[in-house]
């Protein structure tokens, strides 16, 4: 049990120092913050996928668009309170990844990563095809909707007055807490020992007794269902979805995040989220030639990268090495 | 008795305190909208500078510039002008990220130029709620138009899609009776729209629309559905597409023999577009084009001495160093921040949100100098139609040429 005091301390010191953030934050940097919680989700359940199952994933921006427009459709067309709508984006998007990873279990690699490419390129048009269902281009504007928890109202809470932004940050933060330790539950057991027993070597699995198809959809799955709360969470936070809400770039900007937090470790996601919600931000800053932006973000995501092999996960125990390396060499 | 002394100074601190804290209590409560200084109104929006749209970016430059060389002339009402534009990639859930960063962080007094129909639609509900005006959208969405009385904090400026459909289904109704035209159009309400107006503009006359076709914007291209449109066996296409495939449109014509007679709209008809679909001059479809125009075209050798575009070049020349001036878009900036300043002038010493709506329901500029002599910004309460008025325009070898007289269409 010893072992576990550490991380459960250190857990404990993220908890509080989330529950107080909102003190040192102005509104507007809550809704952000909000934001980044919302993407540490996403990478929670991407890196379930990719960095413990080692199944590549270039899709998961349409995950979080099953789960977007459940919650969508649901508050708008059927009256059902946003809260509640989040469960149900789970379930959906979670049954979406179990469907994709039956016949994701004949791909590997690169193939696996164009075929999951391929559904985050169609995911747009498919959502115009159907536009009576999901709004089309114009979508599904969720402010001011009887369903929506705030607005400019603000919002009560067990005796508490939030503002839209508060409110915003403590639920996205309060499901990334949650979903975090639900992860690390799931994925220190017998569970994630399969996960990292196919990630390894497939072969070595099998004749382990590990099935493939059980755990590869079961990690599709699970992930999905992630992306799905995220994707929820998204459409709550933005009041709004339409076709072009989750595009391509989303799905490589997770992609990109799950490598800058760390593969197949979960410390670093709030770092991988933090760089997918700022970063484009920072490079405006910089620069406001057309185009720019995006010179600037890819040159600090090479730098990155460069620094940092192994990701923000990777950077405390290299500090830990080098420190100890330079000791030795005195 | 020695500590009376400190008591005292103790108290009076306090007192003073409690005066200063409540007279700095009743100077913010009484204070004025936000965005508003002594010196400086702060305008914001959003325009894509990365990604599929970034062209459109120019008239977000265009402002810009024109705002600077506002201020430098003494501002509005002693008040500068400061124009702050983000990058939203034309992706809507971050036109609505950046618009509440811009209304709730750098509190700007209005939202102004945002590009982008989807993008305005997304965050239309939230300014009206929050009471933020939505200053001229830069999209021809009927809606923004139309909707007054659901969202009497926006509106729009440049003529609707509807109004722009209608004047070219005139122009066929009038000059082409036999037309048989083919329609490619983008997959949403820009795209419906156009072809919308464009049915009611043929209205009843025997010219018809015998094909249409859609893409999706996020399409690599449009060749099957030119091959498709021209199986159809029409005479006529109209493009109803942005620049990349209203370019395409005319390439893949050409590349399939197909010589039909080319309506193209607005948002694509900038003569440095034009040049890209000639193809350096091979490409002879683009000849004859007609389209409607109701800014001054920077390349047309007709404006080449004319005051407003020679002005324009100066200002871009020195506040929009890099700027292209012979794009169009810069253009629309220039004519969008005139209305601007002309709206921001109106509201006196004490500009408030509560002013600008009212003045944006009673505008009447006719001396917008950006725009084709005679068009007017005209709006009144329950219409949020700046511009209703333009011209055709036809395109030559030489570039585009404007003919015939006014064309007015409300809605």
């Amino acid at each position: 049990m010893r072992r576990l005091a550490v991380p459960v301390m250190l857990f404990g010191a993220l908890a509080v120092a989330i529950v107080l953030a909102p003190l040192f934050l102005s509104d507007f940097q809550a809704q952000q913050a909000a934001y980044v919680g919302i993407y540490a989700i996403a990478l929670i359940g991407l890196n379930v996928l990719t960095g413990y199952t080692g199944q590549i994933s270039l899709g998961h921006g349409a995950f979080m668009a099953v789960g977007g427009y459940t919650t969508a459709i649901l508050m708008t067309d059927h009256g059902v309170k946003d809260l509640w709508t989040i469960p149900i984006a789970a379930v959906v998007a979670g049954a979406a990844g179990f469907l994709f990873g039956l016949p994701a279990l004949r791909l590997t690699g690169l193939y696996l990563a164009l075929a999951t490419f391929a559904i985050a390129v169609s995911t747009p048009a498919v959502l115009k095809k159907f536009e009576g269902f999901t709004g089309g281009g114009s979508g599904k504007n969720l402010f001011g909707v009887k369903e929506l928890t705030g607005g400019i109202a603000p919002v009560h809470v067990l005796g508490w007055k939030l503002n839209f932004n508060n409110w915003l940050y403590y639920l996205c933060w309060t499901m990334a807490l949650v979903l975090y330790v639900v992860a690390w539950l799931l994925l220190r057991g017998r569970t994630g020992r399969a996960f990292r027993a196919v990630r390894d070597s497939e072969t070595a699995a099998l004749s382990s007794g590990v099935s493939l198809a059980k755990y590869k959809t079961f990690a599709f799955g699970v992930s999905a269902a992630y992306a799905g709360i995220a994707g929820s969470l998204f459409a709550i936070a933005t009041t709004y979805v339409n076709a072009d809400t989750f595009p391509v770039q989303l799905s490589i900007f997770l992609l990109v995040g799950v490598v800058v937090s760390g593969l197949g470790s979960l410390t670093g996601v709030i770092a991988g989220a933090v760089f997918i919600e700022f970063l484009p931000l920072w490079a405006q800053d910089v620069s406001k030639s057309p185009g720019a932006p995006g010179v600037i973000y890819g040159v600090i995501l090479i730098g990155v990268i460069f620094l940092l092999p192994t990701g923000a996960a990777g950077l405390l125990p290299g500090l830990l090495r080098r420190v100890a390396t330079l000791f030795r060499g005195r | 008795m020695t500590r009376k002394p400190i008591v005292l100074a103790t108290a009076a601190t306090v007192l003073a305190l409690a005066v200063g804290a409540s007279a700095l209590a009743g100077s913010t409560r009484s204070s004025v909208d936000p965005g508003i200084t002594p010196t400086s109104i702060l305008l914001g929006g959003t325009v894509p500078l990365s990604g599929v749209a970034s062209a459109y970016s120019a008239v977000a430059v265009g402002a810009n510039a024109y705002f600077k060389y506002v201020n430098a002339k003494g501002g509005v009402n002693g008040r500068q002008i400061d124009y702050k534009y983000l990058d939203d990639t034309y992706n809507p859930a971050m036109t609505v990220q950046l618009t509440r960063q811009l209304v709730e962080q750098d509190k700007v007094f209005a939202i102004f130029n945002t590009l982008g129909t989807e993008t305005n639609l997304a965050i239309r509900p939230y300014l009206n709620a929050a009471k933020v005006p939505q200053l001229f959208a830069a999209s021809g969405d009927t809606s923004f138009g139309s909707d007054v009385a659901t969202y009497p904090q926006t509106i729009g400026f440049f003529p609707s899609y509807q109004a722009e459909g209608w004047a070219l289904g005139q122009y066929m109704k009038k000059n082409k009776p036999k037309a048989k035209i083919a329609v490619i159009a983008q997959n949403d309400s820009y795209g419906r729209d156009l072809l919308v107006g464009l049915k009611k503009g043929l209205g009843g006359g025997s010219a018809k629309v015998i094909a249409a076709q859609n893409y999706e914007v996020t399409a690599s291209d449009v060749g099957s559905q030119i091959a498709k449109l021209k199986s159809s066996g029409a005479d006529t296409l109209a493009v109803f597409a942005t620049p990349q495939f209203a370019i395409q449109s005319y390439v893949f014509a050409n590349k399939l023999g197909w010589k039909p007679f080319v309506l193209t709209n607005v948002v694509s008809s900038a003569s440095n577009i034009m040049l890209l679909a000639s193809e350096g001059g091979a490409n002879k479809r683009v000849l004859g084009s007609v389209s409607v125009v109701f800014l001054k075209d920077p390349t047309d050798p007709k404006w080449s001495k004319d005051k407003a575009i020679l002005l324009y070049r100066t200002i871009l020349g020195k506040y929009a160093k890099g700027a292209n001036a012979k794009d169009v878009y810069h253009v629309y900036g220039m004519a969008v921040a005139y209305a601007t300043v002309n709206l921001l002038k109106r509201l006196g010493k004490n500009p408030t949100r509560a002013g600008l709506i009212a003045a944006v329901d009673s505008m009447n500029i006719r001396d917008d100098p950006f725009l084709l002599p005679g068009i007017a910004i005209k709006t009144g309460p329950g219409d949020h139609f700046p511009l209703s008025q333009m011209y055709f325009q036809q395109y030559a070898k030489t570039g585009w040429k404007q003919f015939g007289s006014l064309v007015n269409y409300r809605g």
